[in-house]
């Protein structure tokens, strides 16, 4: 089959201090095909859009858009060729709604020279009449939902007349019944003529909606197949290296005593909305329970409002036999609970300290590490490196800053701290985000080690696929509610998706 | 907080040099001989006992200050006020110093200066309970809080607490309120001694006690870090750290006015100037933050103050210009990208990794 | 003399005349804050202004040179603080206060070593701005409010109303705001965002250096030590106050102007003292933060939980 090529990118390397991230890179898209380009994180997919987008400039290599040799310096370059790109994390205006959004930047002017907002509201009516969109041109983006926020963003592009699109891991943040919406609207474009390339690790999807798929690992291209000719299992052997899905070796949980118990929990957000709408939830010493769900669907409250951080509006956190719900998070944490927030770097760490002084965060007040308010300063560097070996956080000593270290190091940091204390009970909210699979299964097998010395861990994940294999017993959260409580080994992923969509049954 | 880098240095040095450049053609544009201001500056400030005394006496206030400013900015909180800390501490200082009569030397210094202490702190409170509970940058507030000072200051002695019928002024201090005087001819005072003990034991309560941890964990130097997650996640109030370095900081600048009156001025009256407070927010920088880099950098700023004082005496070149090289010298200072892009020379990597003692 | 007749005509000429300074710097430091530039430099660049007006009109007796070194002068410093904090890195509140703690000692130490003397500095030769009279309003009713204003109060409002339109109805105006509320959303639609801080720097620095130079050569015409007096940060409480926009820091600043022209007034009436009368803006200040602070706390109002 001779088709054209929209994208032709030739031999491209790019190395940033101490890691490589694209290494002779041939990366090929066909006119008004759907590509995926898929691969774990830090795989160099981002890096490789980045350079197609002109974000990022390739140390070697050739950039072929349309059949032509382009040098894309700025976004304004990839912009004026017809490209366009959705990253994962939306780039919208908050106050802005969604036609000021769309045509920012290049609004269309009146004889006077002013921004002409009227004919912007028609233009950007009529491209998404035409690719079917709905669009409420008043609402302000602050307002506006993530399905709402992303159609935005794909609108933006098309106003910018992209011909080829780049969506970066769409549907992350997308319920399954959401994700179909967006594979509609996917369809409707390459229909359309419009050529897309579909960034994501979620091999289901690819198998689902691409032509063709890229699959990338360290830095490196290891194979391109159509998706007829190939599986889940080949693509995903590419992708890690080696032939495993994401497996957790552990016994069945032996749940003894109800160590919390949380009774109607009600809590607003920063905003003064409702985020939890009472929820009744319990752990027992000795099981894992999941926390599974569409991010923003009230996680983040329910762990602060479990962890002090936040106020409970109503309802009761019994620990034990105390009510805990609004207590501070020191007096949490002096009843042995532990917490691995998914904020690593503003809530887990402070980045401008050291090591140490980030390891110590739960245990400075302790002897030996101080007494009577004065470190034993010795005895708190034995501590650290203590902890630096067993967890394997890799760097040299121990008084370098934390900003100095990788993502997952930094993470190790955190986990280190958190468990060190031996804990009762593990709060974890997206323990494992950002780190590589590697680390992932050390973190994993941490959990579970926990729960077998009896202790019990809460886990929160947005990744579907960690919640179902490391947890025993799980709940799906929809808009601050928990919908459904289910086995893990009882359920499959489509019937997740149903839950975690708001449909009960 | 960054210790002290072999690129630091670098920088430091090199922009001393330019900075010395940029005084050179200042000086001889201005009509005047370079190196006859460079022999002043020196006698003035290092030569012989009097100019050394006189030396130490101007790094005096400026210890404190610039520990005042770096306790500030290490728990997060960015304070301009100091200068106005310093104004009220001073005027209150010297109020205690004549009002309260009978007391023991010992016992009316310290009555004094923790009255001084006392007030400069107070006059931290509003802007710290507004940037912890409403959100409002403390950085505008503690500045506005400084055109405030001066003229409440400049009301007070010369209305409620005016003595002198001719001249603004309070009542001169009781003897017992005094610091000593060592030296003849200088105002050089005991005070030094507090600020140089403040400023150590600033350097241990900050690196070495758990209170120093609590408060040090939601900042560490970079601007705007409070409100930090990170402390309140620990279970540190992290408004409560907030707060208390400030009051801390307001403490400090009220020091600094307390020795001013108690060990130089020994009176408080209307046209009585400072600038310490402002002198302090360069001087903790130029010392990395650090109370030790503090009294290292306020030893050198004394002294080239104190020269710049005898230039001034000498030519026609106004003391002025020393505040405007220092702040030269901080554009330099903190041009991160100057001091980061050192660190693609394998050369200046590898001196790095020498001066950077492994601690742990 | 009642207290009420105070509020009278001339009144309302005292208020415009005290808003201009603070209005025009307001409008510099809003027109900053909504590309998310906290500049507090503006202060050094009044200074310098002032101080550079005064001096070319000394040297040239002539007001327009005046005028041309005075916006130099806040030009350069603008250039001096985006160097510092875009091109190398500085942080900005460092780089600001550092600008303005260099600009009070600088202009200080001009003023000593070269005309020797200390304080302030004044001389008939230094030519300031005239009030503009039109002679066509003369005996209408608008000429009270209208007329015999010096060109500061012209330019407030003439800035007022044109950076407005520039706001919501330009190109520009869209890219220096998308620019303040999300940068990464302004670069992706092909904005240079870091120009955008660039212009908006230096158009700021021209108009502190306008602001400046109405303070030296308007209705006084000298300069004194740190004559800005703290009117640039007045200005960012200003701009904050009005939400970094035109009209809502222009109404901010003659809440400011009217504390002053009342302040003005009172001191006629019961001869207070007049460090007190001094104070007035600064107090001002202080209650409009609290009052920022009042207005963030109130944002939030969390939603009733409902009956189960």
């Amino acid at each position: 089959m001779n088709k054209e090529i929209a994208i032709d990118l030739k031999n491209i390397t790019k190395a940033y201090p101490g890691v490589v991230a694209n290494k002779n890179v041939d990366f090929q898209v066909y006119k008004g095909e759907i590509h995926a380009l898929v691969g774990e994180n830090g795989a160099g997919k981002s890096t490789l859009m980045k350079i197609l987008y002109g974000i990022e400039q390739p140390d070697e290599g050739e950039i072929f858009v349309n059949g032509s040799s382009e040098v894309i310096s700025k976004v304004e370059t990839a912009i004026n060729l017809g490209i366009g790109m959705v990253h994962q994390e939306f780039t919208l205006v908050p106050s802005f709604t969604a036609p000021e959004n769309i045509g920012l930047g290049q609004e269309p002017k009146n004889n006077r020279g002013l921004v002409d907002w009227k004919g912007l509201n028609n233009a950007v009516m009529d491209i998404a009449k035409k690719y079917g969109f709905e669009v409420d041109p008043g609402l302000k983006m602050i307002d506006a939902s993530v399905g709402v926020q992303q159609r935005t963003e794909i609108l933006k592009t098309l106003y910018r007349n992209a011909n080829i699109l780049i969506l970066d891991e769409p549907t992350a943040v997308l319920t399954p019944q959401e994700t179909d919406e967006l594979f509609t609207v996917i369809r409707t474009l390459v229909d359309e003529g419009k050529t897309v390339i579909f960034i994501t690790h979620k091999l289901r999807e690819v198998m689902e909606i691409a032509d063709r798929v890229t699959v990338m690992r360290a830095g490196e291209v290891q194979g391109v197949s159509e998706t007829g000719n190939t599986s889940i299992t080949e693509l995903a052997s590419q992708m890690v290296g080696r032939e495993v899905f994401l497996q957790v070796k552990k016994d069945e949980a032996q749940p003894t005593e109800k160590i919390l118990d949380v009774q109607d929990l009600w809590v607003h957000d920063a905003r003064g909305l409702l985020a939890v709408k009472g929820i009744d939830l319990d752990i027992k010493k000795g099981e894992i329970v999941g926390i599974a769900g569409v991010e923003g669907n009230g996680q983040t409250e329910l762990v602060e409002a479990l962890t002090g951080l936040r106020k409970a509006s109503k309802g009761k956190v019994m620990y034990l036999d105390e009510d805990i719900a609004s207590s501070s998070p020191k007096n949490i944490r002096r009843k042995k609970i532990a917490h691995i927030p998914e904020d690593r770097t503003n809530t887990g760490l402070n980045t401008q300290l050291s090591i140490w002084e980030n390891l110590i965060g739960n245990s400075y007040f302790r002897k030996p590490l101080s007494s009577r308010g004065i470190f034993n300063l010795k005895k708190v560097g034995e501590h650290a490196n203590k902890l630096r070996e067993d967890f394997d956080i890799r760097a040299p000593n121990v008084s370098l800053k934390v900003k100095s270290l990788s993502g997952g190091n930094q993470q190790k940091v955190v986990v280190a701290r958190e468990l060190s204390e031996d804990p009762s009970l593990t709060i974890a909210s997206q323990p494992t985000r950002g780190v590589d699979i590697g680390n992932i299964e050390a973190i994993h097998e941490q959990l579970v080690q926990m729960r077998d010395e009896g202790g019990a861990v809460l886990l929160v994940s947005a990744e579907l696929d960690e919640v179902m294999a490391v947890a025993d017993r799980v709940g799906v959260m929809y808009e601050g509610q928990i919908v459904k409580w289910v086995n893990p080994k009882e359920v499959d992923q489509a019937q997740m998706g149903l839950y975690m969509a708001g449909v009960k049954d | 907080m960054d210790k002290f880098s072999f690129k630091d240095v670098l920088v430091t040095v090199a922009g001393l040099f330019i900075t010395v450049f940029i005084a050179w053609v200042l000086i001889t544009a201005t009509g005047n001989n370079p190196s006859e201001v460079a022999k002043y500056l020196y006698e003035g400030g290092f030569k012989g006992t009097r100019n050394i005394a006189n030396s130490l006496y101007q790094a005096t206030p400026l210890i404190l200050t610039a520990v005042a400013t770096l306790v500030s900015f290490r728990v997060g909180m960015f304070n301009i006020g100091i200068n106005g800390s310093m104004y009220v501490g001073a005027l209150y200082a010297g109020w205690a110093g004549y009002r309260f009569t009978g007391l023991g030397h010992f016992s009316h210094v310290t009555l004094c200066i923790a009255i001084g202490m006392f007030v400069g702190a107070a006059w931290m409170l509003l802007p710290a309970l507004l940037r912890v509970y409403a959100g409002v940058s403390e950085i505008i507030s503690t500045i506005i809080l400084n055109f405030v000072a001066v003229l409440f200051v400049s009301y007070m002695a010369n209305g409620p607490f005016r003595a002198d019928p001719i001249a603004p002024a309070t009542p001169r201090i009781l003897e017992t309120a005094e610091l000593k005087q060592i030296f003849p001819n200088s105002q050089f005072n005991t005070g030094f001694f507090i600020a140089v003990f403040v400023a150590i034991l600033a350097h241990f309560v900050l690196n070495k006690t758990t209170f120093g941890y609590e408060l040090r964990s939601g900042g560490d130097g970079l601007v705007g870090m409070y409100p930090s997650r990170f402390s309140s996640y620990l279970g540190i109030p992290s408004d409560r750290s907030a707060i208390t370095g400030m009051l801390i900081s307001g403490a400090l600048g009220g020091l600094a006015g307390a020795i001013e009156v108690l060990g130089a001025v020994r009176y408080f009256f209307q046209e009585l100037e400072f600038n310490q407070g402002f002198d302090g927010i360069l001087i903790g920088i130029l010392g990395k933050l650090e109370p030790i880099g503090a009294i290292i950098a306020s030893l050198f700023y004394g002294a080239i103050k104190n020269g710049g004082f005898y230039v001034d005496y000498k030519t026609d070149v106004a003391r002025e210009i020393i505040i405007v090289l220092i702040s030269i010298l901080i554009f330099f200072v903190s041009a991160q990208k100057i001091v980061k892009g050192l660190e693609k020379y394998p050369i200046v990597k590898k001196l790095d990794s020498i001066f950077s003692r492994k601690k742990m | 003399m009642e207290w009420i007749e105070i509020f009278d005509i001339s009144l309302l000429r005292s208020l415009l005349r005290s808003t201009a300074p603070i209005a025009i710097v307001g409008l510099a430091a809003a027109l900053c804050s909504a590309a998310g530039v906290l500049n507090i430099g503006l202060e050094g660049k009044m200074l310098n202004a002032a101080f550079a007006g005064v001096a070319a009109s000394y040297y040239t007796e002539s007001v327009w040179a005046g005028l041309a070194a005075g916006v130099t002068a806040g030009l350069l410093t603008a250039l001096l603080f985006g160097l510092l904090s875009f091109t190398l890195g500085a942080d900005e509140v460092l780089a600001g206060l550092a600008i303005n703690i260099f600009s009070l000692a600088g202009t200080t130490y001009l003023m000593r070593t070269i005309w020797g003397q200390a304080g302030f500095f004044s001389d008939p030769r230094i030519v300031g701005f005239e009030p503009i009279h039109f002679t066509f309003l003369e005996g209408s009713f608008l000429e009270p409010f209208l007329s015999d204003f010096t060109y500061s109060v012209y330019l407030m409002f003439f800035l007022a109303v044109g950076l407005h339109i520039v706001y919501y109805r330009t190109r520009l105006g869209t890219a220096i705001r998308a620019t303040g509320e999300n940068p990464e959303a302004a670069e992706d639609a092909g904005i240079n965002t870091v120009r955008i801080k660039w212009l908006v720097t230096i158009f700021s620095g021209a108009l502190a250096g306008i602001s400046g130079l109405f303070l030296s050569l308007e209705n006084l015409t000298m300069f004194t030590e740190g004559m800005s007096a703290g009117k640039g940060y007045i200005g960012l409480v200003a701009s904050s106050f009005g939400n970094n926009t035109p009209l809502g820091t222009f109404g901010a600043s003659a809440f400011f102007g009217l504390g002053d022209a009342i302040g003005i007034r009172l001191q006629g009436v019961y001869e207070l003292d007049s460090r007190l009368i001094l104070m007035i803006p600064y107090a001002l200040t202080v209650v409009v933060l609290i009052l920022i602070g009042i207005r963030q706390r109130l944002k939030v109002r969390p939603v009733p939980i409902p009956e189960s």
